[in-house]
């Protein structure tokens, strides 16, 4: 859908738009560093019903509103046979050295994306929606903060409304709202022990945010240390040439060769991914950084717009400036047709071409490196929304 | 969560701490939103509803379920007016998700669609479509009424020609439809509680006038009580158009104080303090 979104220019801008963009440095059309993002604004608790929101305007003007909800849900007693599950049993063996086997279930997020105009069973709205909750579900760590006891756990409903018309891919403002919506999120505070039917403390300020805070003293120490210190960020890299550029606005998405859409995440300091069982997600660990830890989840390529739009003529073959000019005869039109099949082949200098095939391996890697980086592209984002005052 | 009536005759207070003509807290703001057209986004208690308007423009190829209540399709001579509503999972105190084709959706769609037609100039735009998509992010009772106090501003704050706002409340009556109460007392702006427990109407009028534009009763009521319930939301409607006159009127000073538009012949008599 939206990745696919019509924009109105011609293949003339589209080549120049392309060449200012492969320069090096590449030459933004708003005039920004090729790893510069645009300014947002956002805040969080807006919703007093919900167990956490968030908003976030992009400067483009698209905004997105997304509300966290939670609810008890009796867990279903599943007959578990280990020896059936490899990984299920590697999990159990590592859990078993704590005293409680906390188990999470990818079924205890439900997460729904609403766009303007949009069904919310159209193939773009799905993407989008099982984009970002396998982003969240890769690790297998989130579903665990979900769980209250043996028999019961959080049922928690995400729903993500994007608030103006889709202007441009709407993918990285629904994961950054997402992502406050989840930092600001809050369960109430079980009162209740072991396997009892669970009781809560009514003391909404009592309540334990669901990725507890470092600055928060009384409730780290009691809490188990979380793996992931925070929600994943889906950010979107987009290649032209070699130059690597993120936060592409509509127009540079337009003549992008590749689109990535890549999850990061962070873990905590101590714990090394050895969740691997998943086959959609790469772990990648990066080295220890005095900011933020940082690993891959997932990598998606987004089908760029660029592959749609019309293609320019070169001159040589445009008959409006008199390129054959005398052709008369049928020798000469075949002549014409066979120069119009090598002039869609071959690259003309400033005539615009869509990109075809697929991305250069090595441009795919340097992009994925980019956003991981120390003091890289991720890091900066996490550390802006650091800023965000939570309450 | 039954209403206790019998308390509202002792002291005349209902559930809520307000008296039978009461508004609750309306709280309004326009050009919420930079990339669209129109937008604006209304609080009334604590109902919370976002409006964004794109358009009139040229009718795009017809996706979803868009009511086309208001005047014809794209090839009439007066402007479509398509309303889109979601309702957020996350709006009310249980989740309950409502799909696209919901019926209740959908009549709330056609009644604020057709009460815009009937007061947007259409007729200037032939050929053309307007497009109003509203976000509920809370619910607590007069979700009509809000969504086209919403809508209103929305149009307003996009400068589509109409003739004046619609601005909607709703109304109740302090007793069942059982309770064969003589004493029974008209409410203003009913909150959730007592849209479960009682009867009311959403009434919403053209401007200053008493012309009603909407008018939707969707529980039983007896036909005495009904016309005291139309006066008390007919006057609550005229309270209500103050509160958006106001806004529009702040937001215009405010505008023109930080010079993004310019100051118009027309704008002489408005006070800039």
């Amino acid at each position: 859908m939206a990745s696919t979104q019509h924009v109105l220019l011609s293949p003339a801008e589209l080549a120049y738009l392309h060449a200012s963009l492969s320069l090096t440095p590449p030459i933004r059309p708003d005039g920004r560093s090729p790893t510069q993002f645009r300014p947002l604004v956002a805040e969080t608790g807006i919703l007093p019903g919900t167990n956490g929101s968030a908003r976030i305007c992009f400067a483009d003007g698209t905004e997105a509103i997304v509300g966290v909800k939670a609810e008890v849900e009796r867990t279903r007693t599943r007959h578990d046979f280990p020896s059936l599950d490899e990984s299920a049993e590697d999990d159990d063996d590592l859990d078993d050295n704590q005293n409680e086997v906390i188990k999470g279930d990818n079924d205890w997020v439900e997460m729904t994306v609403e766009i303007p105009g949009y069904r919310d069973d159209d193939a773009g709205t799905v993407f989008l929606s099982a984009m970002l909750s396998e982003a969240l579900l890769a690790d297998g760590e989130f579903t665990k903060r979900l769980w209250i006891n043996q028999r019961f756990h959080w049922k928690l409903y995400l729903d993500i409304l994007l608030i103006s018309p889709p202007l441009s891919y709407p993918l990285p403002l629904l994961s950054l709202t997402t992502h406050l919506a989840l930092l600001a999120a809050r369960l109430p505070r079980l009162k209740s022990e072991g396997d009892e039917d669970p009781l809560f403390d009514d003391d909404w300020a009592a309540a334990p945010y669901l990725y507890p805070r470092p600055s928060e003293k009384g409730s780290k120490a009691t809490a188990p240390a979380p793996a992931a210190a925070r929600p994943p960020v889906t950010l979107l890299v987009m290649a032209v040439g070699n130059n690597i550029i993120f936060d592409p606005s509509k127009e540079e998405l337009a003549v992008a060769d590749v689109a990535l859409a890549v999850s990061v995440g962070e873990s905590s300091s101590s714990t090394t991914s050895t969740t691997s069982s998943k086959p959609t997600a790469m772990d990648i660990d990066t080295e220890e950084t005095k900011g933020h830890n940082l690993r891959l989840l997932s990598v998606r390529t987004i089908d760029p717009p660029s592959r749609l739009t019309p293609p320019g003529i070169p001159n040589a073959s445009n008959s409006a400036y008199g390129a054959n000019a005398g052709a008369k005869d049928a020798e000469k039109k075949k002549q014409q047709q066979e120069q119009a099949r090598t002039a869609e082949s071959e690259a003309v200098e400033g005539v615009w071409k869509a990109p075809r095939g697929g991305a250069k391996t090595l441009v795919m890697a340097t992009m994925v490196q980019k956003v991981l980086e120390k003091g890289g592209v991720a890091d900066e984002v996490l550390d802006a929304l650091d800023g965000v005052d939570l309450n | 969560m039954p209403l206790d009536t019998s308390a509202y005759s002792l002291a005349l207070l209902r559930v809520d701490g307000r008296r039978w003509n009461e508004l609750r807290r309306i709280h309004a703001q326009i050009r919420t939103q930079a990339a669209a057209d129109g937008s604006s986004y209304l609080e009334m208690g604590h109902t919370k509803v976002m409006c964004v308007v794109n358009g009139p423009s040229e009718p795009g190829p017809r996706r979803g379920a868009t009511s086309g209540g208001g005047g014809g399709g794209g090839q009439s001579k007066n402007a479509e007016v398509a309303v889109n509503i979601v309702i957020a999972g996350f709006s009310s105190v249980d989740r309950k998700r409502r799909g696209r084709g919901d019926k209740h959706i959908l009549e709330l769609q056609s009644t604020i669609s057709q009460a815009l037609a009937a007061s947007l100039h259409t007729h200037l735009f032939p050929h053309s479509t307007i497009n109003i998509s509203l976000h509920v992010l809370s619910q607590d009772g007069s979700l009509l009424a809000a969504l086209i106090n919403a809508a209103t501003l929305a149009c307003v704050d996009a400068g589509i020609p109409m003739t004046d706002y619609v601005a909607a409340c709703t109304a109740g009556s302090t007793s069942t439809y059982a309770a064969n109460d003589e004493g029974a007392d008209p409410l203003l702006d009913m909150n959730h509680q007592e849209e479960q427990e009682l009867p009311g109407l959403t009434v919403a009028t053209l401007g200053d006038s008493d012309r009603v534009a909407v008018l939707v009763c969707e529980s039983r009521v007896q036909v005495s009580r009904l016309e005291g319930m139309l006066a008390v939301g007919v006057d609550g409607c005229k309270q209500v158009r103050e509160i958006l006159d106001r806004v529009v009127r702040e937001k215009g000073i405010k505008m023109i104080q930080e010079g993004t538009v310019e100051r118009g012949v027309g704008l002489n008599d408005m006070e800039l303090d």
